[in-house]
């Protein structure tokens, strides 16, 4: 038992004295939680919130183009800057001198078009409903597109959402018209101010509702995916300081000395497991904290814990071992420490990659999906979003539970036959 | 005098080497002797040393300690070895004294007697002014003297010591050397080996000359001066293994 104290003592000295193992447990993870959840949430909220900053140029010779503005203005998510008859080299230069993410250019019978449109699916309705006889053909004019610049910065993903708003507006133009044709047909000067309300009222509303099999879920949120994703990596980011103090014990003269000494490397192996572990939890145990109590001061969501915290701190429990197993698996397997930290490194680096730490696995090619399997980060991941997004069971668990259990076996294994090869053991 | 270490007929061949790093190597230490294992750069003495410390295992041949008993194998008698490596073999980062607690430890030493081990060995070897410092910031010969009071926190019956003065000052050489006479004087074996031949000469009593893993002298350096007609050790040395480079 002395010689277990005493080890343990001397492994955690040895983790306190190492400053740089420190800086590259402690703080650098806590930096990338700070920075990559202040990244996501402003990019959340500048598609979600009124931050877009949007060049209009309306060239349209009829209202539509200011009904369109108007829309868009109404609708919170566009700060507008509303301009006229800009050519097309000068829209896309002032975008990018003006740092604006967007430009949409009204074209010149922007209103004519409309107006056509609707037009002739008003005659086509009033044939249909056989108030009109006859159904007048509108001319053809060449079509002009509403045409949308944007910043080569801005994400795919973000345009999509954007003009999917402006075809929203634009579709909510067209039906407006489409109404306003179809009561002056009938003989009304206006669509009726009862109507008028009852159209943009009691829509169908949608609620969002992130699946849960306890029916209960926090809000997914930046933080929600932040604080897991990012513990999980800086866990497995000990194998830098880890695995280069196994390579480097193995080859000073401290390994030479315990070994003819009335004590077994595997005590002090296994004793630098403890202590790492304990570095692996207080690791997630800093950024936890830091995402429920500092997070919410500067403005940023407020992490909230899962309902089953047995199973939180189980899943915490094998995301640490899993992180300290392949830690010692480098380590013993590395003949230099530069080949450790090197090795280690770049690996978790790709562990994190197909894993899903910087991008979701879900949008990843299939491929990558498969190679994401194998990962220890990706099941140590998923493990925690089980608990942090979905509010999981245990039994949403057990695939995780089942791939961490064996990751840790056969780390162990190897470790184990490899220092028995070489009489270490 | 009883041997404490009886070799006999100790040969290993390293994988992929074209000769045996030991060869047919048989002979004994007798209890509190100080024993010189002597011989130029690749002549097998780090690796008979590994055997003795149970680092390395020989393909034949067998090592039989009687530290408290005939015949005791390697396991048996761990607690009453004591091995000062070449290189530093203390954590750097700890303090002396924090190594040599946690090196007490493991060799069981209750707290009570290690604290007080610990507190002697600071004073003999003129470390207690740094006994809390960091060992990296330490001069070479600070680390050696550490180096060795790891080496002796158990009071080892037999001390093995691999170039236990390299790069040292005068100093701390002279501190060394006095406490290893100290120890061997308390009845310590000590099997030294050194490359300082004049330092060895005064300390050793009987050496064992080795060149490409077999032995070639065995005795005490007096005999051994008189039967090869040299003077001292360093003639003596290059008359048997010759004066060509040994890289």
């Amino acid at each position: 038992m002395n010689k277990l104290l005493a080890t343990l003592k001397k492994e955690a000295l040895v983790v306190l004295h190492d400053k740089v193992g420190l800086l590259l447990m402690y703080v650098m993870p806590i930096a990338l939680v700070f920075i990559i959840t202040l990244v996501n949430d402003s990019s959340f909220r500048m598609v979600s919130g009124n931050e877009i900053s949007v060049l209009v140029v309306n060239d349209d010779n009829g209202d539509r183009g200011d009904s369109l503005i108007r829309l868009l203005e109404k609708s919170g998510s566009f700060k507008l800057t509303v301009t006229k008859c800009l050519s097309s080299k000068a829209i896309q230069q002032s975008l990018l001198k003006d740092n604006r993410l967007l430009a949409i250019q009204i074209p010149k019978n922007f209103t004519l078009q409309l107006t056509r449109k609707a037009s002739g699916v008003t005659d086509l309705m009033l044939n249909e409903f056989g108030v009109k006889d006859s159904v007048v053909i509108q001319p053809k004019n060449e079509p002009q597109s509403l045409v949308v610049f944007y910043d080569p910065v801005l994400q795919e993903n973000y345009r999509f959402s954007i003009n999917n708003s402006i075809y929203a507006y634009l579709g909510s133009l067209e039906n407006s018209m489409i109404m306003q044709n179809l009561y002056a047909e009938m003989g009304y000067d206006n669509v009726p101010e009862e109507i008028r309300i009852k159209l943009s009222s009691e829509r169908v509303m949608i609620e969002e509702v992130a699946a849960s099999s306890s029916g209960k879920s926090p809000i997914p949120n930046a933080t929600q995916h932040n604080v897991p994703a990012w513990s999980v990596f800086a866990m497995f980011f000990m194998v830098v300081s880890l695995g280069g103090n196994i390579v480097k014990e193995r080859l000073n003269g401290t390994f030479v000395r315990l070994r003819t000494i009335p004590s077994s490397f595997s005590l002090v192996l296994y004793s630098k497991m403890l202590v790492y572990l304990v570095v692996a939890l207080s690791q997630l145990l800093t950024i936890g904290l830091i995402g429920m109590f500092v997070f919410p001061l500067i403005d940023l969501p407020k992490l909230n814990l899962p309902e089953n915290l047995i199973a939180t701190l189980v899943v915490a429990l094998l995301s640490g071992m899993t992180a300290v197993s392949y830690a010692v698996l480098v380590g013993v397997f590395s003949k230099t420490q530069e080949q450790a930290n090197g090795f280690g490194a770049i690996s978790i680096i790709i562990f994190a990659a197909i894993g899903g730490i910087w991008v979701p696995s879900f949008a990843m090619p299939e491929y990558l999906q498969s190679f994401g399997q194998v990962s220890p980060l990706h099941w140590c991941l998923s493990g925690f979003y089980v608990l942090f997004l979905q509010n999981g069971a245990w039994s949403e668990l057990q695939s995780t539970v089942l791939f961490l259990g064996s990751f840790i076996v056969g780390c162990q294994l190897l470790v184990y036959l490899k220092l028995k090869a070489q009489r270490h053991w | 005098m009883l041997p404490v270490i009886s070799i006999d007929q100790l040969s290993i061949q390293f994988k992929g080497s074209e000769n045996k790093s030991l060869d047919s190597l048989s002979f004994e230490v007798f209890k509190g002797e100080k024993f010189g294992i002597f011989g130029p750069n690749g002549a097998g003495k780090t690796t008979l040393i590994s055997i003795l410390c149970g680092l390395l295992v020989p393909d034949s041949g067998s090592v039989n300690y009687s530290v408290n008993k005939p015949s005791e194998t390697f396991k048996q008698v761990l607690n009453e070895i004591g091995y000062v490596p070449q290189e530093y073999a203390f954590y750097s980062e700890l303090s002396p004294v924090q190594n040599l607690n946690y090196f007490g430890a493991l060799y069981g030493i209750p707290a009570i007697e290690r604290k007080q081990r610990i507190a002697e060995l600071l004073e003999i070897l003129g470390l207690q002014t740094v006994a809390d410092k960091k060992i990296n910031t330490f001069s070479g010969g600070m680390k050696r003297r550490v180096n060795l009071a790891i080496g002796i926190i158990n009071r080892p019956k037999i001390l093995f010591l691999d170039e236990p003065t390299v790069g040292v000052d005068v100093q701390s050489k002279m501190a060394i050397m006095q406490y290893l006479e100290e120890l061997n004087k308390l009845g310590t074996t000590i099997i030294y080996t050194s490359h300082h031949l004049k330092e060895a000469e005064e300390f050793c009593e009987r050496i064992l000359l080795m060149d490409h893993g077999k032995m070639i002298a065995l005795d005490h350096l007096k005999t051994l001066l008189l039967e090869h007609e040299t003077v001292n050790l360093e003639s003596f040395f290059i008359k048997l293994t010759g004066s060509e480079y040994r890289d």
